[in-house]
């Protein structure tokens, strides 16, 4: 199975929303970074046939989503940044309308719903509305729909958004389990989630790929820019306006800094394993920054 | 089942049942008010409600009848003798009319009557109550319906109406469908249906209200994504969302009418159902009885409530939020409720009686009439064909609009 997409362009007014994307996608966890804007959900929305191309195209095994129609989509499933639910339905009402929506017949409709609702913890109070639900409860039933119709794309745009650490770990350990043998695009700004279960990862800005590696090669371009020294504790601040700083640990009366530059910041400043999180910092800047300390903040 | 789950989304929002609470309630409220405000005279003074129906009804007995030309000359005849007693008579400066109990006697208890027979007499848009009553010659008989037609022939002639040769023909025609004699009798709950069609414009509102959000409430409320990347997202799902609304619409509208129709007739009797239109016009050109023309109007008001379903669910497919979707549509609905015509002839007459809101009304006594080519047609007729194109064309260009939705 390969999901191609070839020349795709986004374009709002003079905006160019996702820029010329090429991509071929075989089976595998897909890691999509970027920041903010950079044309994540958008891409996405193509792929899911929502939202229509300016130009180029997509196509599932040579033939476009257009020629597939129906066949298409019955092979995707999608979870949506901040989707709505019908909050009058319960968790199960709502799962056997998306099931129908999906094509399911009734038998296996009902049998998939009580598996999924199971898998993500929700068979309790599957039959209370969807209003009464907390954040996390929302997101679990979000990506069990996605799951309803053994999806070979699912694409999951910012699945972990708002949800706390514990929500987070067990929603990670939920992807790895329906991931097998799809093509899964994850989309997130927060690295450490595809860091544990991404096959790869595709890093955008500004509407196109960066970069398009496997994950255990995807930092081999920054090594030798990522660097820890020791600073005295009150030279803290003015380190951080010149440089990315990726992490501080203190250490007695210093500071430990981690930082990507591409040059040494001190002489005596050593080179360390650069990790996913540099990588993006690397890319991303103080984009990346800010974003990192409003998700920790939230 | 997709129909099911759509229905059920239509079902479970508060809102609905909180429009169609109070829809129902102002139905009940204006279709109950002539029950409530009934009254009736007699020598002793008003009988209010049930009680006042009882004796009106009761008053009707004599005179379900057929209204034979001998029957017509035989009532003018006893209302004239009445006047040759002085003691009978009262005469306020410009008129002469019965008093005491030639009136209460006579006169009370076949007043409306009277008035239909004394109508045949009068000129095209002249109402002279039984005025010429008394001075009626009725030597070669009463002649009632050789006045109507006349009267009718008249009406067709009169040179503001502006009609075709065609057109009078196809009112010539109708009418002389009309069954002579024409039975008389009690119709009280018809008569109250039939001029109150109108105030179904706000079942027809709370329907349109209710399905409003069908389309725009899953952009609104960020569902849209999800439910077109399903396999019949913008195929199956988008005809269900349509039969949903078409069933949920014709079942609320329904339970309106049952309301409407069911608490005059209730309180009214069905007495009337099969009497002929004539006796509350005589110049009602439409061969129908109440009954018939109740249901014919109906079927115009359905026709209207799919096409106002067709026109939400369009708006409601192209629009954002349900609540832009109601600022076009009430417009639409209640505008002509301020627009009066001047006329049954022009662009801007004919054009108002084809309107949502006059649609409602029957008109049966307006001889409005539509010409194409040489064929001609009926308000009524021309309001079912435009109103069943409207439904045709705005359902799948709602269905179009939704297909084509883009999630931004």
């Amino acid at each position: 199975m390969q999901l191609q997409l070839q020349d795709l362009c986004k374009q709002y007014g003079t905006k160019c929303a996702v820029n010329h994307v090429n991509a071929s996608l075989s089976p595998g966890v897909y890691g999509l970074l970027g920041a903010n804007g950079a044309g994540k959900t958008t891409l996405m929305r193509m792929i899911c046939g929502v939202l229509k191309p300016t130009s180029g195209s997509i196509r599932l095994n040579g033939k476009t989503i257009e020629e597939l129609g129906e066949q298409y989509y019955s092979h995707l499933g999608y979870m949506p940044q901040d989707f709505g639910f019908y909050p009058d339905f319960t968790a199960r009402e709502f799962m056997l309308y998306m099931a129908a929506v999906k094509g399911l017949d009734t038998k296996t409709a009902k049998k998939r719903t009580e598996q999924l609702l199971h898998m993500v913890n929700l068979h309790e109070v599957a039959n209370k509305k969807v209003k009464s639900y907390s954040g996390g409860m929302k997101q679990r039933l979000g990506i069990a729909q996605a799951e309803l119709n053994h999806p070979l794309i699912l694409i999951l745009d910012e699945p972990t958004a708002g949800l706390d650490p514990k929500e987070r770990i067990r929603f990670r350990n939920l992807i790895s389990d329906f991931a097998k043998e799809k093509i899964v695009i994850l989309s997130t700004h927060i690295v450490s989630d595809v860091s544990y279960i991404a096959d790869y990862i595709l890093m955008m800005k500004n509407g196109q790929f960066l970069l398009s590696e496997p994950i255990e090669t995807v930092t081999e371009g920054i090594k030798g820019k990522v660097w820890e020294f020791l600073v005295d504790n009150k030279k803290v601040e003015e380190y951080s306006r010149h440089l990315s700083v990726v992490n501080l640990h203190h250490e007695n009366n210093m500071v430990r800094l981690r930082v990507v530059s591409d040059t040494a910041p001190m002489a005596d400043a050593v080179t360390v394993e650069p990790s996913l999180e540099d990588l993006f910092l690397y890319h991303f800047g103080e984009d990346a920054q800010s974003e990192r300390s409003n998700d920790y903040a939230g | 089942m997709l129909v099911k789950y759509e229905f059920l989304k239509i079902l479970r929002k508060k809102s609905t049942i909180i429009v169609m609470a109070i829809s129902l309630l102002l139905t009940a409220f204006l279709f109950g008010l002539p029950i409530l405000q009934f009254q009736t005279y007699n020598q002793d003074g008003v009988i209010k409600g049930f009680d006042g129906i009882a004796y009106e009804k009761e008053q009707y007995k004599d005179l379900s009848v057929p209204i034979t030309d001998e029957y017509a000359a035989q009532t003018i005849t006893e209302y004239q003798k009445l006047f040759e007693n002085p003691e009978n008579v009262g005469y306020d400066g410009s008129e002469k009319f019965l008093i005491g109990d030639a009136y209460w006697n006579y006169v009370a208890p076949r007043e409306n009557l009277l008035s239909m027979i004394a109508s045949a007499y009068d000129s095209p848009g002249e109402n002279s109550g039984f005025n010429k009553l008394p001075e009626l010659d009725l030597t070669d008989g009463a002649k009632f319906y050789q006045s109507r037609n006349e009267k009718i022939e008249s009406l067709l002639n009169t040179p503001s109406r502006d009609m075709s040769t065609e057109q009078k023909e196809y009112w010539s025609n109708m009418s002389s469908k009309v069954e002579a004699p024409l039975q008389y009798g009690y119709h009280e709950g018809w008569k109250i249906i039939m001029s109150s069609f109108e105030l179904l414009m706000f079942a027809l509102l709370a329907v349109c209200i209710v399905i409003a959000p069908v389309f725009s409430g899953e952009y609104q409320a960020g569902t849209d994504s999800v439910i077109l990347s399903g396999k019949y997202g913008k195929t199956k799902l988008v005809t269900a969302k349509i039969i949903s609304s078409m069933l949920f619409g014709v079942l609320a509208f329904t339970l309106h009418i049952i309301v409407a129709f069911g608490l005059p007739l209730a309180a009214f009797g069905t007495d009337g159902w099969n009497l002929p239109l004539q006796i509350a016009g005589t110049t009602i050109p439409y061969p129908f009885t109440f009954l018939q023309a109740t249901l014919i109007n109906l079927g115009v008001i359905y026709l209207v409530l799919l096409a106002m379903i067709g026109l939400t669910l369009f708006l409601s497919a192209k629009m954002k939020s349900p609540y832009i979707v109601l600022i076009v549509l009430v417009p639409v609905l209640f505008i002509p409720l301020f627009l009066s015509p001047n006329g049954t002839t022009g662009a801007y007459n004919l054009t108002l009686f084809l309107l949502p809101y006059r649609s409602t009304m029957p008109e049966i006594d307006k001889y409005i009439s539509y010409q194409i080519g040489g064929i001609v047609f009926n308000v009524l007729s021309i309001r079912a064909i435009l109103y069943a194109v409207l439904t045709a064309i705005m359902l799948p260009l709602a269905k179009l609009g939704f297909k084509k939705h883009q999630v931004v």
